[in-house]
C-alpha cells in the first residue's frame, strides 16, 4: 500500500505520516493508531516499537 | 444584528495606532533634541520652544547650561527610547511575523522580551530624571513637573517590564507545547 493510499483510507495529512514515518512525533492519538492499525489490520505491538536511548 | 470582531480586525487597527503613536513619539523625541540644540548653540531663548515644561526649562537654562543639557538629554532619551519601543510594534506588524494559526514563536518571545528591555530602559532613565530633578529642587530651583516634561511614570513603566518578562516566560512555554502539539498526529 503506497502512502497516498494510507494517508485516504486513516484519513491522516502526508505531511502527518512522514512525521510518523521519519521518527519526528513526540505524540500520537489513540483514534489515529485505532485507524492505522483498522486499516492496516494489525495491533498497536505491531506498528510500535520501544527503542532505548 | 450580531457584529462579530475578528482578531485580524483587532490587529488591523492596533497597527494603525502604532504608526500614529510611533510617528507622535518621533516628533515628540526630535522636537526635544532640535530644541536643545537651538537653546544651546543658536538662540538662548529656544526654551521657550520647547511644547511643555517651557517655563521650567527657561529658568533652569538661566540657572545653569549644565544642568539643561542633563535634564534635556534624559528627555531625549526617555522619548527616543518610547519611540524605538513603538518602532518594535509596527516592525513586527510590518514583517507579517505574527501567525495566528501558529502564535507561538521564538520571534515573537524575542519580541516580548525587547519590549521590556526598552520599557525598563524607559522607567530607568525617568525615576533618573526624577532624581534629579530632585536633586536640582534642593539647589534652590522650584519644584519640577515631572508630567510636562515627559518624566512621569517611571514606577508604572518598571512595572510593565516585569509584566512583559513574566508573559515573555509564558510564551516560552507556549512554544514548547505548541511544538509539541504540531508534532502529535
Amino acid at each position: 500500500m503506497s502512502l497516498n493510499e494510507l494517508s485516504e483510507k486513516v484519513g491522516l495529512t502526508l505531511s502527518n505520516l512522514s512525521i510518523l514515518k521519519t521518527g519526528k512525533a513526540k505524540a500520537i492519538r489513540f483514534s489515529t493508531l485505532e485507524a492505522i492499525c483498522e486499516v492496516l489490520n494489525c495491533q498497536p505491538g505491531d506498528i510500535l516499537e520501544y527503542v532505548n536511548h | 444584528m450580531e457584529i462579530k470582531i475578528t482578531t485580524t480586525q483587532i490587529l488591523k487597527v492596533l497597527q494603525v495606532l502604532s504608526w500614529i503613536i510611533f510617528i507622535g513619539l518621533c516628533i515628540e523625541a526630535g522636537g526635544i533634541a532640535v530644541n536643545t540644540a537651538i537653546t544651546l548653540f543658536i538662540h538662548p531663548h529656544g526654551a521657550k520652544n520647547f511644547w511643555e515644561g517651557s517655563d521650567y526649562l527657561s529658568k533652569l537654562y538661566a540657572f545653569d547650561h549644565g544642568y539643561f543639557l542633563v535634564i534635556t538629554l534624559i528627555m531625549t532619551v526617555v522619548a527616543v527610547l518610547k519611540a524605538m519601543l513603538f518602532y518594535l510594534i509596527v516592525r513586527l506588524f510590518a514583517d507579517k511575523k505574527l501567525n495566528i494559526s501558529q502564535p507561538f514563536s521564538r520571534c515573537l518571545r524575542k519580541f516580548i522580551l525587547n519590549l521590556s528591555y526598552f520599557s525598563l530602559g524607559v522607567g530607568f532613565m525617568a525615576h533618573l530624571g526624577y532624581k534629579y530633578a530632585l536633586w536640582l529642587s534642593q539647589h534652590g530651583l522650584e519644584k519640577a513637573d515631572l508630567q510636562a516634561l515627559r518624566l512621569g511614570g517611571a514606577d508604572v513603566w518598571i512595572f510593565l517590564a516585569v509584566i512583559l518578562l513574566v508573559i515573555a516566560q509564558l510564551v516560552k512555554r507556549g512554544i514548547e507545547i505548541q511544538n509539541e502539539n504540531d508534532l502529535t498526529i
